[in-house]
């Protein structure tokens, strides 16, 4: 046994020996990406309350990371982290789950918490199928993939989260895949300095189940799809709609400053004991 | 001193895996015949005299299993 340990291992708990995720699952880069990037602002772990729903991606936090962690019912870590954020406003509340337990099944908390604007990091590990259940169809599934429950491939159109989340107001939206975890990093920087609602897909190669069902291979056959069909925003917007349909569009799509909901309820509070 | 480490115990094998081997620029890392305490076959470092410390293994690595010796901090140590 070697004594040389990981620069960010500190930052797990000493009982955990390995992550439960299967090999090549990109949800142990979002993992890492996400230590170095609290590692890199130099704050301690204390300083977060971690959120999680059920599914493969909400194993990121719940286990591994020795903080404050909320491991919650499905579809619902969004509203936990409102309560927890609206109780203890200097906390910086995080939240990282999969795309079926965030856009799936809690998809309404997701659009109100952006539409309110609450301070809060949502990161959704994006790997376009029900993983953890065996490999059905999901909202953010390909058209035309074949699936366990679409066995001759799905006929529904996938859902855009990064744009729904950006109509619905929020303050920050990026979109990385796996292959850019460098630049995840940076964004998530960012995120946990924004002063409202910042949400951060990422598109993470499920090689057990995506993988397998649907054709698209081993988890580095998956990381050289991303990095052949993933084009910046700024490409994007010079290209034709055509042109983007089987490209993944990655970056930052907004980042703007809004009235944030803890400081209005703040405001509200003194004006009207100034008031009375 | 070696520029990089294999924390053996923590891979989940180049069979399935392999993703340190993809985004290695200069194939620094080769297939390891000792599997580890899980049935895994970890990488193991055959050219060591190639790596440039970009940390690409470490960084893309899902299970904190490769530790590279970065080039700043060398820089600082001395």
């Amino acid at each position: 046994m070697s004594s040389v340990e990981h620069p960010l291992r500190k930052y797990l708990r000493p009982s955990v020996e390995a992550t439960t995720f299967c090999p090549g699952c990109g949800d142990g880069t979002v993992l890492t990406s996400i230590l170095q990037a609290i590692d890199e602002l130099g704050m301690t772990m204390d300083d977060f309350v971690f959120v999680s729903g059920i599914g493969c991606a909400a194993w990121i936090i719940s286990p591994n990371f020795n903080a404050d962690v909320l491991h919650t019912t499905h579809g619902r870590p969004i509203a936990f982290a409102t309560g927890i954020k609206l109780n203890l406003p200097e906390k910086k509340v995080m939240v990282v789950s999969g795309d079926g337990d965030l856009t799936a099944i809690g998809g309404n908390h997701l659009i109100h918490a952006a539409r309110r604007n609450i301070e809060m990091v949502v990161i959704c590990a994006n790997n376009g199928i029900y993983g953890m259940t065996g490999g059905q169809v999901a909202p953010t599934t390909p058209r035309e993939a074949r699936t366990i429950t679409t066995p001759y491939g799905s006929l529904e159109n996938t859902f855009d989260i990064s744009r729904m989340v950006q109509a619905s107001g929020a303050s920050f939206v990026a979109r990385w895949t796996t292959y850019q975890p460098r630049q995840l990093t940076k964004s998530i920087k960012k995120a946990i300095q924004k002063k409202g609602f910042a949400f951060i897909e990422v598109i993470s190669q499920c090689p057990v189940q995506f993988g397998a069902k649907t054709g698209a291979g081993s988890a580095v056959e998956m990381l050289e799809m991303y990095r052949k069909s993933s084009i910046s925003v700024k490409k994007a917007v010079e290209m034709s709609p055509q042109e983007i349909e089987d490209k993944i569009v990655t970056g930052e799509f907004i980042d703007t400053a809004k009235p944030e909901l803890c400081e209005e309820i703040a405001r509200l509070k003194e004006r009207i004991r100034g008031e009375g | 001193m070696p520029k990089v480490y294999i924390l053996r115990e923590a891979c989940k094998g180049v069979v399935d895996c392999d993703i340190c081997r993809f985004v290695c620029p200069k194939d620094v890392l080769g297939k390891s015949d000792m599997l580890n305490r899980k049935g895994y076959f970890p990488p193991e470092v055959v050219d060591e005299d190639a790596c440039t410390q970009c940390g690409n293994c470490m960084v893309y690595c899902p299970d904190m299993a490769i530790v590279v010796e970065m080039r700043k901090a060398k820089k600082a140590a001395r």
